[in-house]
């Protein structure tokens, strides 16, 4: 094969076909171009607790390929992204300041907007609540008797009129 | 309490609080009073919105939300305290961002004039944890106990969002924090750290397996201390604990698993006097026995 342009020969693997677009899309959901300052230390792998529990996830590796831009396998439906906690370790850890829970969050982004990640009907269903009620969570029957037994007041409906022009 | 340490703040309740667990809502403001502080409830504010999902969906959408809701503090033109980890990081991270990144603010605020509200950046946030050690102070909280804890045993856990990322949350260090424990000692209990006491609690993973092992070995950590109650500042973190707590005795078949969850806040009112009822510890599924004793001591 002829050598072409973003287009890496490894030493001891594959050819590697680099997306730079990916890491474009990626950057317009995180603030700045943050992932262009990784240089692979790991740093966020050793206090990861999915490291930890979920075999092959690996927060460096992620970096990784939004460095390579391999979309597919960051956005498509057998992604990682879903399987980190959000405890921002890793952004305590990093030493280049990537903050690599905010990529793997612009993944997560990427994946919505697409409509193809796994927790979807939990997000979805998520966002439409409080897009209806202006709360995660609804008021139920249960609520409303804990709430007298405190001598709290009830809970009023939330006007969420607003929301939606903000979110339109 | 005088009159020239009256501190007025306002208010953000959040959402699985209020709906789910108003008995921490109730402690938090049956508490704060004897600290010197009024709790001020405003019109307008809608969830933060949470910043796991929501945040995962859209981040400029989740910016735009949290930025309206602190423009409804600053039209009152007063300071927010929240009451969960998860409300404090959303508020917190859209004011570092928004007070740092000029055309986000732009952007956000061109949203907003839609509703004619715009976001100035004037409000700060604060967990009430941090509000009442940095504006009650931990000797007035100490001073406010009426029966002291003494000999309680409080397996702390900080829970990751009440710390992390440190430079935006700025409430202590993140591997080496103190505040809670702080807040128990003035309480007159003590508190006990346990070798998983950094470990997250999971919820906001998404696998089979890896979730409920985390929360397992973390709670079997918990036990081996021996403590007599799990002390949370997060209604996400205590949901974990407390029926998840149940789930998990079930599914690994290990009665050890039984360290009841409690919010700081109901710690502090039963120190302060109030009834197990008064702050609804009498509902969590786990229960604490060891805290009747000091219900039924006298005030």
């Amino acid at each position: 094969m002829p050598p072409k342009k973003n287009k890496k020969k490894s030493e001891d693997g594959p050819t590697v076909t680099i997306d730079f677009e990916f890491k474009k899309l990626v950057e317009k959901v995180v603030d700045g171009t943050l992932v262009n300052y990784c240089y692979q230390c790991g740093a966020c792998v050793g206090d990861c607790p999915s490291a930890r529990y979920v075999e092959g996830f690996n927060p460096r590796e992620i970096m990784l390929k939004v460095l390579y831009g391999f979309a597919e396998e960051l956005v498509g439906p057998a992604s990682p992204a879903w399987q980190c906690t959000n405890c921002y370790n890793c952004y305590e850890r990093c030493p280049q300041n990537v903050k690599p829970v905010e990529i793997i969050i612009a993944v997560k982004n990427l994946m919505a907007q697409r409509g193809i990640y796994p927790a979807k009907a939990q997000v979805g269903d998520l966002v439409n609540t409080v897009l209806e009620t202006g709360r995660t969570a609804p008021v139920t029957a249960m609520t409303t008797k804990l709430r007298e037994e405190l001598g709290l007041a009830p809970l009023e409906a939330i006007d969420t009129a607003e929301l939606k022009k903000i979110l339109e | 309490m005088a009159n020239e340490n009256h501190k007025r703040f306002a208010f953000f309740p959040g959402c699985l609080i209020p709906v789910r667990y108003p008995q921490m809502e109730a402690a938090i403001r049956k508490t704060l009073p004897k600290l010197g502080v009024e709790v001020v409830d405003l019109a307008g504010f809608t969830c933060c919105p949470d910043p796991i999902y929501f945040k995962s969906y859209d981040k400029t959408a989740w910016l735009a939300v949290a930025a309206r809701n602190l423009a409804v503090a600053e039209e009152a033109g007063l300071n927010v305290f929240t009451i969960c980890s998860g409300c404090t990081a959303t508020l917190s991270e859209t004011y570092q961002q928004l007070n740092t990144n000029k055309n986000l603010r732009e952007e956000i605020n061109q949203r907003l004039a839609r509703v004619g509200r715009e976001y100035k950046g004037t409000a700060t946030i604060r967990h009430v944890a941090t509000l009442i050690r940095d504006e009650v102070g931990i000797e007035a909280v100490a001073a406010s106990v009426v029966r002291p804890l003494d000999g309680l045993k409080v397996a702390i856990h900080y829970g990751c969002h009440l710390l992390k990322p440190s430079h935006v949350m700025r409430v202590d260090d993140p591997d080496d924090p103190h505040i809670l424990d702080d807040l128990v000692t003035a309480l007159g209990a003590t508190p006990v750290r346990h070798e998983e006491w950094i470990l997250c609690c999971g919820k906001a993973c998404k696998h089979e397996e890896a979730p409920a092992a985390m929360m397992y070995d973390l709670l079997k950590s918990v036990a081996a201390v021996e403590a007599d109650v799990l002390g949370v500042v997060c209604p996400s973190c205590f949901n974990e604990f407390d029926l998840g707590q149940v789930r998990l005795a079930r599914q690994y078949d290990d009665e050890s698993l039984k360290t009841p969850a409690v919010y700081y806040f109901q710690l502090l009112g039963l120190a302060q006097g109030l009834t197990l009822e008064e702050v609804g510890l009498h509902r969590h599924k786990v229960r604490a026995p060891a805290l009747e004793k000091y219900a039924a001591a006298a005030v």
